[in-house]
C-alpha cells in the first residue's frame, strides 16, 4: 500500500501545506489591513463554485474567476476617489453568498464538492489536490519573493513609492490576484466560513512576537502549519470536524500570543 | 531645475492653487510658506507629477514632472506611515536605492555602502537595525530624509520637514539640507516655520489658495505680504518684525 493511499496521511500533508500557504499570505493581508477584503473573497468565490458545480466544469475554475471579478472590482473602488469601498466589500460579501444559497437552491441534490466549500472536507483530499496546494504554495512563496520589495514600498509609504515611480494600483492588484488563488486553494480544507481565520490568525499572533518583516513571515508559517496540524490532530482525537479544530487552534495561537505580549512588559519589570 | 509659469494645480479640474510662477536653479533652496491647507502639499505633489497641472507650463528638470520623477527625492510627513510596520532604519533607506537596483536583484555592496552613508550623513548609522516605529518623531524624518538621499536626487523635495521634529532633529536635518544644496542639489521644502524659511532659503513662496509673493526672504518676508497669505493673523511687533497668530 502506498504512503499517499491513506486518507489520514493525505488530510495531514494537505493541513501543512494549507496552514504554510495561509500562514506566508495572512502577513501580507495582515500588514495591508485587507482582513475584510478576503472575507469578501472567501464569500464571494461561493456562488462561482456552485455555478461552476452545475455547468459541470472544475469548481476551481469557477472559485478564481468569481474571485478574480472580486479583486479586479475591490481595486477599481479602492482608486475611485470618494467612493466607500469598505460598505461595497461589505456588500458583496453578503450578496456573494446570497447568489451562492440561491443557486444551490436551484439545485435538488447538495454535492459533496458543494458541501466540502462550506465547511471544509480534509479527509477526503485526493493525491491531484495535494498537487494544487504544493504548486499554489511554491507558485505564492516566489511572488512574495521575487515582488518582496515592491509590495514592501507600496504597503509601507504609499505615496512614496508613486513619488519614486512604483505603479502602486498594479501592485496593488497583484497582491490581490495573489491572496485570491490562495483563498481558493485554502477554502476546501476549511470551508467558506472558516478560512479567513487561518489566514488572519497566525499572521496576526506572528506580529505579536517580532517586528522584522523576515521573523514575522517566519513565525506566521510556522502558526499555521502548528494550527494545521493541532486541528486535525484534535480532530481524530476528539471526532470533531477538522475546519472547525484547525480553526479554533489558529485562534487559540492567537489568543496565547496576545496574552503573552500583555504579560512580557510585566515579566521585564519584575525581573529587573 | 523648476520651472513653473502661471501654473494652477489642483484635483478633479478643481484648483487648490493658483498663478505659481517659481524658477530654481541647482543648489538653490526654496520654502513654501503658508497656513494648514494653503496648497503646499498640493504644490510638491505636482512636483512629482501625482497631481495634475491645470494650467500653465510646468517642468521639472526640463521635462513633464511625472518623467523627472526618477531624479527627485521625496520626503513625505512621518505621521502618514504605519509605525506598526515591520521595517528597520535601514529597510527604509534601503527602499530609496530600489528604483537603482531594479525590483527583483539582489541588492549590491555599493547599495549597501549608500544606505550606511546616508545614515551615518544624518547621524542615525547607530540606529540601522532600529525598528522604524520605535524612534522618535524627529528620528524617523531623518530616516525618510536618508531614505531620499540615497536615491541620490537632483531635486529634493520635503513636505513640512520640521512637524512635530525636536530641536536635535531639526538642528540635524538643517545642517544635511544644507550640505546636500552645498553639491548642487536643489531643495524645495514647505514649512509654516517663517525663521527656518528666512535662515535656509534662498527663494521664498507665499502661499494661501494662490502665489501672493515670491523672492529672497528678506523682500518678500514682508508685513505686507505676510499680512496678504494670512490675513489678520500676522501681527506687526514694535521691533518691525512680525509674528503669526495661530497660522
Amino acid at each position: 500500500m502506498n504512503w499517499w493511499d491513506d486518507a489520514l496521511h493525505r488530510a495531514t500533508l494537505e493541513v501543512m501545506l494549507v496552514g504554510a500557504l495561509a500562514g506566508l499570505i495572512g502577513v501580507q493581508v495582515v500588514l495591508r489591513r485587507l482582513s475584510f477584503f478576503t472575507l469578501a473573497l472567501t464569500h464571494a468565490s461561493f456562488p462561482g463554485v456552485v455555478a461552476a458545480s452545475i455547468i459541470g466544469v472544475n469548481i476551481y475554475a469557477g472559485g478564481i474567476v468569481a474571485g478574480a471579478v472580486v479583486a479586479c472590482a475591490v481595486a477599481a473602488l479602492s482608486r475611485a476617489r470618494g467612493q466607500n469601498a469598505a460598505a461595497a466589500t461589505g456588500v458583496m460579501v453578503s450578496g456573494g453568498f446570497a447568489l451562492g444559497a440561491g443557486l444551490v437552491a436551484t439545485q435538488s441534490g447538495f454535492s459533496r464538492d458543494l458541501s466540502s466549500f462550506l465547511v471544509g472536507s480534509i479527509l477526503t483530499v485526493s493525491p491531484s489536490d495535494l498537487i494544487v496546494t504544493a504548486t499554489v504554495l511554491v507558485l505564492v512563496a516566489g511572488v512574495l519573493t521575487v515582488c518582496a520589495r515592491p509590495l514592501l514600498f507600496v504597503g509601507f509609504d504609499r505615496t512614496g513609492a508613486r513619488a519614486a515611480g512604483y505603479a502602486t494600483s498594479r501592485w496593488d492588484l497583484l497582491l490581490l490576484l495573489t491572496i485570491e488563488v490562495v483563498v481558493v486553494t485554502v477554502v476546501p480544507a476549511v470551508g467558506t466560513i472558516l478560512a479567513l481565520a487561518l489566514i488572519v490568525a497566525p499572521a496576526a499572533a506572528a506580529r505579536l512576537w517580532s517586528t522584522r518583516l523576515s521573523i514575522v513571515t517566519a513565525l506566521a508559517v510556522v502558526f499555521g502549519v502548528i494550527s494545521g496540524l493541532g486541528g486535525l490532530w484534535a480532530s481524530s482525537q476528539w471526532n470533531v470536524a477538522a475546519g472547525a479544530s484547525i480553526t479554533l487552534a489558529a485562534t487559540g495561537i492567537l489568543i496565547v500570543s496576545g496574552v503573552a505580549s500583555r504579560l512580557r512588559p510585566l515579566m521585564t519589570a519584575a525581573a529587573t | 531645475m523648476l520651472g513653473y509659469a502661471g501654473v494652477s494645480v489642483g484635483y478633479q479640474g478643481r484648483p487648490v492653487l493658483t498663478g505659481v510662477d517659481l524658477t530654481l536653479e541647482a543648489g538653490q533652496r526654496l520654502a513654501l510658506v503658508g497656513p494648514n491647507g494653503a496648497g503646499k502639499s498640493t504644490l510638491i505633489k505636482s512636483l512629482l507629477g501625482l497631481v495634475p497641472v491645470l494650467d500653465g507650463t510646468a517642468t521639472v528638470l526640463g521635462r513633464a514632472p511625472a518623467e523627472a520623477r526618477d531624479q527627485v527625492g521625496y520626503v513625505p510627513q512621518t505621521d502618514a506611515l504605519d509605525a506598526g510596520f515591520p521595517v528597520t532604519a535601514a529597510q527604509v533607506v534601503m527602499m530609496g536605492r530600489y528604483r537603482r537596483i531594479g525590483w527583483w536583484r539582489p541588492a549590491r555592496g555599493a547599495d549597501r555602502q549608500a544606505v550606511r552613508a546616508a545614515l551615518d550623513l544624518v547621524g542615525l548609522a547607530d540606529r540601522a537595525g532600529k525598528h522604524f516605529g520605535t524612534l522618535s518623531g524627529g528620528q524617523r524624518q531623518r530616516v525618510l530624509l536618508a531614505r531620499a538621499i540615497a536615491a541620490e536626487p537632483k531635486l529634493l523635495l520635503l513636505d513640512e520637514p520640521f512637524n512635530g521634529v525636536d530641536v536635535v532633529s531639526q538642528e540635524a536635518i538643517l545642517r544635511v539640507l544644507r550640505e546636500l544644496t552645498a553639491t548642487g542639489t536643489a531643495l524645495v521644502l514647505s514649512t509654516h516655520d517663517l525663521t527656518v524659511a528666512r535662515d535656509l532659503a534662498d527663494i521664498v513662496c507665499l502661499v494661501n489658495g494662490r502665489q501672493w509673493a515670491a523672492g529672497p526672504p528678506a523682500t518678500t518676508l514682508t508685513t505686507d505680504n505676510l499680512r496678504l497669505t494670512y490675513g489678520g493673523h500676522a501681527i506687526d511687533l514694535a521691533d518691525g518684525r512680525t509674528v503669526l497668530v495661530d497660522p
